[in-house]
């Protein structure tokens, strides 16, 4: 018998176990992981923020990297997060069968679940903090409001991350993470007041591009970062990502557990 | 003394798109003995023991492993049971040690226990030399020790095993034997399926026949042979259109037999001779042996379409 304080004890730590994993793992490949999460969104933020910025004397009253650079940190958690669940989780439950072992331990489908969303949030958390190391050392930030901005790209990494995850669960192939890839995230990373304001979109777009998740995380980030925006505003930004992540983070659960157990 | 229940199965049934996979199945395995599923692919059998650690749903009936429901004690059966699936999923990035200790966690245990537990087990399944290892770097059929070290992490009351000989080369399956009976010397209750008749003969107390869903019959192999088939078998090999000839001498003298295609097998009980049924069948090339859990098989199976399979 299994006394209840150990049933509790694993309850506890079973999310973590699951992303303990992943971070055992990514420690043994982190310099592979660091091109990707880091290197190349710094490239961005110079050859974008810095280089075609230089031609645009101001944009909404700053320059064009300081408005870039919101946009720039939820476009990284954004990619890393849903890369990490589309690509890795995929191979985890049709390839290595990293799941399948795990549900012959005491963990339960739920901390599985949770525990991958929780990592690729992570990972692209991380990746949005190694930029924001970055534009630190070239003199960008210098302003604690990067704190509850950050906390803003924490969100929209969980729920890119459950994004991923959700396409998971859809695709039978390999080569279908490229539909969504294709279809939806990066055409959301061009036009979701990225590169230009949406301002700048003609009027019938300017409102769909609301219904996509990355304008409130873009919108909330540069509110926080730029000011000028009500707190309000910035508040129904949050909101809205908030209750899209618990969405798809529910529909997540169920149709990720009946791959695990049918 | 009567031994407890380790697993009660109660008219379990599985469904996959209307088709069924398991259609009530009703047995109990007692403490510290080793039961074998045997049938052939598509038997049902992989569900059931699916479903018995955890990995499947059930859709009807009950199921007590170590006398608590599966419905409602998932975790806390899982934590007292040891899995040895077909599919490995080790971890293939990681080493051979810290693949013990990464599963080690999952259960909970203790971090000194678990060092000192998983330098046991390396010993056990002799992979010490290879601790630092990662996974791919194993020599071909030193995986499945691996996976058994993972299996026994929690010292489990109850191991798993899913064709646990699959695809191993003889002298891998020789040792998986041999583990399985040092596990079942310990005292651990074995549950473990196999198509393969010989293999089930050779470690399984007892055994469950299994056939399109369905248990044919439960007992100890030597039993069932000798229930069902006797204890020796005559077979023939008969000519094309001979057939229905000699099968009708055969039933006349009362002779008991299973036809698989153009080979006929004849059962004999304990105190026939042999030699009244050569006399019956003169001129035909045929050989005596013992009977194996295979002539149960098809006796139970029926010979029909399905010996086209095996």
């Amino acid at each position: 018998m299994i006394s209840s304080g150990k049933d509790l004890y694993l309850k506890r730590v079973g999310i973590w176990n699951v992303w303990g994993r992943n971070f055992l793992v990514f420690r043994k490949s982190w310099i592979v992981n660091l091109f990707w999460m880091v290197v190349e969104p710094t490239f961005v933020l110079f050859s974008i923020g810095y280089g075609v910025g230089a031609f645009i004397s101001s944009i909404q009253g700053v320059a064009y990297v300081d408005f870039f650079f919101p946009a720039l940190l939820c476009l990284t958690a954004m990619m890393v997060a849903f890369f990490e669940t589309a690509y890795g989780s995929y191979s985890k439950l049709n390839f290595q069968k990293i799941y399948q072992a795990m549900i012959l331990s005491p963990l339960e489908p739920k901390e599985i679940i949770f525990g991958e969303i929780l990592w690729g949030g992570s990972k692209g958390f991380l990746s949005a903090l190694g930029v924001t190391l970055v534009a630190t050392v070239f003199g960008h930030t210098d302003n604690l409001l990067i704190i509850p901005a950050l906390l803003v790209v924490f969100i929209c990494a969980i729920l890119f991350s459950s994004l991923g995850l959700l396409v998971v669960s859809f695709i039978k192939s390999h080569d279908q993470i490229s539909v969504p890839t294709s279809g939806f995230i990066v055409p959301m990373s061009f036009i979701c007041g990225t590169y230009f304001p949406l301002e700048q979109m003609p009027v019938a777009l300017k409102y769909l591009v609301y219904l996509l998740p990355l304008t409130h995380a873009v919108g909330a980030v540069r509110g926080i970062l730029l000011g000028g925006m009500p707190w309000w505003q910035i508040g129904l930004h949050i909101l809205v990502l908030l209750l899209l992540t618990l969405l798809v983070v529910r529909a997540v659960q169920g149709r990720i557990s009946k791959k695990l157990i049918h | 003394m009567e031994k407890s229940v380790a697993i009660e199965a109660r008219g379990l049934m599985k469904r996959y798109d209307n088709d069924v996979a398991i259609g009530a199945l009703n047995f109990e395995v007692l403490q510290g003995e080793c039961f074998g599923l045997l049938g052939p692919n598509g038997a049902g059998k992989s569900t059931a023991i699916r479903m018995m650690y955890g990995s499947s749903l059930i859709d009807q009936g009950d199921l007590f492993i170590l006398g608590l429901n599966i419905k409602n004690s998932g975790r806390e059966i899982r934590s007292q049971i040891g899995v040895v699936p077909t599919e490995d999923g080790l971890e293939t990035e990681l080493s051979v040690r810290e693949n013990l200790i990464l599963f080690g966690r999952y259960h909970g245990i203790e971090k000194n226990l678990l060092h000192r537990r998983c330098e046991d087990l390396l010993k056990l399944v002799k992979l010490e030399e290879y601790a630092d290892h990662r996974v791919p770097e194993l020599p071909v059929g030193f995986r499945q020790r691996l996976v058994f070290a993972r299996a026994l992490i929690n010292e489990p009351r109850i191991l798993f095993l899913d064709e646990p000989t699959l695809s191993l080369d003889p002298s891998a399956r020789q040792w998986v034997w041999n583990q399985i009976q040092n596990e079942k010397a310990q005292g651990r209750t074995l549950l473990l399926t196999t198509h393969d008749m010989e293999e089930a003969e050779k470690i399984c107390d007892r055994i469950a026949i299994m056939d399109r869903g369905k248990v044919l019959a439960v007992g100890t192999p030597r039993e069932l042979i000798q229930r069902l088939v006797g204890t020796q078998v005559i077979e023939l090999q008969v000519p094309r259109g001979d057939l229905q000839y000699y099968l009708s001498r055969l039933s006349s003298h009362n002779f008991a037999f299973q036809v698989v295609k153009q080979q006929v097998n004849v059962h004999l009980k304990d105190n026939d001779d042999p030699q009244r049924v050569m006399n019956l069948v003169q001129g035909i090339s045929l050989t005596l042996r013992q009977s194996g859990l295979s002539d149960v098989f098809f006796k139970l199976s029926g010979h029909d379409v399905r010996d086209e399979l095996i």
